[in-house]
């Protein structure tokens, strides 16, 4: 072992910094815990989620879940169920015994109704199964987000579109859009997913389920409905095409 | 049919033939022998004739009784020969024919050729001949009912272990799990039976049970690299500077895992179904599953411009597991919006114990029969895995509903039937 026997400027400023910068992120931004022992998945989960300004962290097994759980805080947790050296539940039984309040979307392979009512029961906010669409599991994680961190606020604002979550109305500029239930689906999924391209299949599945199989060209004329209604507000085109891909939610 | 009748027929045949030939026989040895008796008798008369006779040099006295006579009946020198004979006479008296036994042979007395005749009734013999084979015929017979009593109740029976083992084999199902019944026996057969009928049955069922193990496990094992494969294209597809090929490449593979995750779905949601594990029922009300799912597909619907007739009357109410329900409904409703052409039409309607869905498109190619095959698609579309029909099927089968398919005017008609 190697033991420093004192600092440098750089190192005391930069660990100062690092650490005021720790502080800063734990104050204003949104912790996420990622419980997940394929770390190719859990590194693809952590770089999206980022990419959404969450602050991300990872546990692969067992122990290191039960400790970070009980040392921190986090605004949303995501759960596999098997994890090696123990249960993904035995974890969510732990927090909740604990009156931790932290929520918890279980991300399971085993697509089974036995899991998903006892990961509910046992006090999961929701439940997905594998494989998923990143923009998906965005999108769940806003939504508990939205329901833990601002005591139930129900409000999004993105520029001058305020999407009101609860009674499920769209303000552009204060004054009030019409949308179909969809189109208010689709925008709230845009909303959540901003500046990411989104696959056309996980449109669909987003909005019609996944029984949906093959075509999805019935989404373009989706999409088109609800651009026209946003561009006769006045804004900008916000929903940009990825040729050959699918959409993507932008202010720039 | 059955060993049992089969047995008894053959049986029966045999003893017939059997008791025909052998009762014959019987007769004849039986008459045989008591006319051999009737002629001792006749051959002791004439001793005691031919003896009174070297006696008393004169013919005795023709005495006649009832079953027995004799006459005397004086011949020139014509030399009769002694003969015993089977014959039937008139008898006047009772006015009926009677069989008799007759012994004729010469006797000289003195210098007179008689010919004496001594004939007995063989009425009593016949009478016992009759008698004696009447009352063998009937134990014979009565032995034979016995018989036939015995294997038709005894037998069956006996059977009774073997006709359980069987109805346990008939009810025999993979996916219940449980055990082939049988009763105990100490019949050497039965028991080799049910051993090996144990024995079969364990083995195929462990058999199917590690498949089915394996199947579930491996689908649930392909998920997580999917779920890898999956994320990765879509943090890919956020770099942006590829160029459209590359773009279209990219949006290829990502439908395909798409695709490979479905069916693994559907693969995987066959074998639960196989293994029962949507066990918990509820009561489910068809109606609502069927609004709520049209309500979703509105816009898929009007994107394909298929008009939607909705006939539903009644609040059809199941006792089944939801999931099951809301499998078999969705299954057959996307199935007829996939397979429908543009500005075709969808009929759903709903009775009382049926629901059908019927949509317009083209006639099948294959045969009916295999649109419930996994993987049987009638035609090359990209839009179909061919797992729908047969999961709807599975669910058909595993609450005993029917399921029809038929093909009138233009339109695909599937219609399941409640029990």
């Amino acid at each position: 072992m190697h033991y420093k026997t004192g600092f440098t400027i750089y190192e005391l400023t930069s660990g100062l910094l690092q650490n005021s910068f720790r502080i800063l992120l734990q104050i204003c931004c949104v912790k996420i815990l990622i419980i997940e022992d394929e770390k190719a998945l859990s590194d693809s989960i952590a770089k999206y989620l980022r990419g959404q300004d969450y602050l991300c962290e990872i546990a692969a097994d067992f122990n290191t879940a039960m400790e970070k759980t009980e040392l921190y805080d986090y605004d949303c947790i995501l759960l596999d169920i098997t994890i090696p050296g123990g249960s993904g539940l035995a974890v969510l039984k732990e927090l909740r015994t604990n009156n931790k309040q932290d929520g918890v979307l279980i991300i399971s392979a085993k697509n089974s109704i036995d899991d998903k009512v006892n990961g509910l029961m046992l006090g999961a906010d929701d439940y997905l199964s594998k494989p998923f669409h990143l923009s998906e599991l965005n999108a769940r994680v806003a939504a508990i987000i939205r329901r833990k961190q601002f005591g139930g606020s129900s409000i999004i604002q993105f520029n001058n579109i305020t999407i009101d979550t609860q009674a499920k109305s769209v303000n552009i500029s204060n004054k009030p859009l019409d949308l179909t239930k969809k189109e208010f689906e689709l925008l709230l999924y845009f909303v959540n997913n901003k500046k990411k391209v989104i696959s056309r299949t996980a449109i669909a599945e987003h909005l019609w389920g996944d029984e949906l199989e093959g075509n999805l060209d019935f989404i373009y004329t989706h999409i088109k409905n609800l651009r026209k209604k946003l561009l006769e507000t006045g804004n900008a085109d916000y929903i940009k095409s990825v040729y050959g891909m699918g959409y993507k939610f932008t202010d720039r | 049919m059955k060993l049992l009748h089969r047995y008894n027929r053959l049986n029966i045949l045999v003893t017939i033939i059997v008791l025909f030939i052998g009762g014959v026989c019987y007769y004849f040895i039986l008459s045989y022998v008591l006319i051999k008796q009737l002629d001792k008798d006749l051959r002791l008369e004439e001793l005691e004739v031919k003896d009174f006779v070297r006696i008393n040099k004169t013919l005795p006295p023709a005495a006649n009784y009832k079953d027995q006579q004799m006459t005397y009946k004086p011949v020139g020198d014509a030399v009769t020969a002694r003969k015993f004979s089977s014959i039937t006479v008139f008898d006047s008296s009772e006015n009926e024919v009677e069989p008799i036994r007759r012994l004729v042979f010469p006797l000289t007395v003195g210098s007179t050729n008689y010919v004496v005749s001594v004939t007995k009734s063989r009425q009593e013999t016949e009478d016992l001949v009759r008698l004696i084979v009447i009352l063998t015929v009937s134990i014979i017979a009565l032995l034979l009912l016995a018989l036939f009593m015995i294997n038709r109740f005894v037998l069956s029976k006996l059977w009774l272990p073997f006709n359980k083992t069987l109805a346990g084999l008939k009810q025999f199902n993979l996916n219940s799990n449980a055990v082939i019944e049988h009763s105990d026996t100490t019949i050497t057969e039965f028991k080799e039976l049910n051993d090996a009928v144990s024995k079969m049955s364990e083995r195929v069922v462990n058999d199917y049970n590690s498949l089915k193990a394996f199947t579930e496990n491996a689908s649930h094992e392909i998920q997580t690299p999917l779920a890898v494969v999956n994320s990765k294209l879509e943090l890919l597809i956020q770099a942006e500077n590829f160029t459209e090929q590359q773009m279209q490449d990219i949006q290829t593979i990502h439908d395909e895992i798409n695709r490979l995750s479905k069916l693994n779905q559907s693969l995987l949601l066959l074998t639960k179904i196989d293994n029962d594990q949507f066990r918990e029922t509820s009561q489910v009300d068809l109606a609502q599953i069927i609004n709520r799912l049209l309500n979703n597909y509105e816009e898929l619907l009007s994107a394909k411009q298929i008009t939607l007739i909705k006939n539903i009357t009644r609040h059809t109410v199941l006792l089944m597991n939801e999931t099951m329900a809301q499998v078999l409904i969705s299954n057959l409703v996307t199935n007829s919006i996939k397979h429908n052409t543009d500005g075709g039409s969808i009929t759903i309607s709903l009775m009382q114990n049926c629901l059908t869905v019927s949509n317009t498109g083209e006639a099948l190619i294959n045969p009916p029969e295999k649109l419930f095959e996994r993987f049987k698609k009638d035609k090359v579309n990209a839009e179909s895995l061919g797992l729908g029909l047969s999961i709807v099927k599975k669910i058909c089968d595993r609450y005993h509903f029917t399921i029809n398919y038929s093909y009138k005017e233009g339109q695909h008609i599937l219609s399941v039937l409640f029990p």
